[in-house]
């Protein structure tokens, strides 16, 4: 049961890592007409 | 315009320079932000975009038809334009290797006045950050 227990955490460790480490950092941006 | 652009969804931070004409998003944790919406809020704030560049990490992927983009989230991937540094991400399609990369995602077209908020953008990459 433990052994089965660990085995799901690391699923799910493998799921979430990558999604975490997916993201937009930064965004820039050169307008015009900005008073 | 800075106010506008605060109350987007995803936004953390938001820097104005007037002196330059330069906007400065910063996307919270998450990075649940949608750059498409960012640029068509800040064209109704009264402002036009002259150019958009992002800084993001994801995965590459290949989609059905057969265009490589960068995965940011689950069901969110930017379309590279292709050049140079993107067929160099091509063999990395779908694999578990996560790109930084920093390209352009929208420039006005020389001449237009009016920006067009609705074509969907894809992704010039200008530098490839990191590999991992």
């Amino acid at each position: 049961m433990k052994r089965k227990n660990i085995a799901l955490l690391a699923l799910l460790g493998l799921m979430v890592v990558p999604a975490a480490q997916a993201q937009v950092k930064h965004i820039e941006m050169r307008v015009e007409g900005m008073t | 315009m800075k106010q506008h652009l605060g109350r987007q969804s995803g936004v953390q931070n938001v820097e104005v320079s007037l002196l330059d004409g330069k906007v400065d998003v910063t996307p919270k944790e998450d990075g649940q932000i949608d750059p498409a919406q960012l640029l068509k809020a800040t064209y109704d704030s009264g402002v036009t975009v002259a150019e958009m560049d992002m800084t993001a990490q994801g995965k590459i992927v290949k989609d059905s038809a057969g265009n490589f983009g960068l995965q940011v989230e689950p069901n969110r991937s930017f379309v590279f334009a292709p050049n140079e540094l993107s067929k160099g991400l091509e063999s990395l399609a779908d694999s578990q290797t996560v790109v930084t990369v920093r390209g352009q995602l929208y420039k006005k077209a020389a001449g237009k006045k009016k920006a067009d908020t609705s074509a969907p953008l894809r992704l010039l990459l200008l530098e490839v950050v990191k590999k991992e």
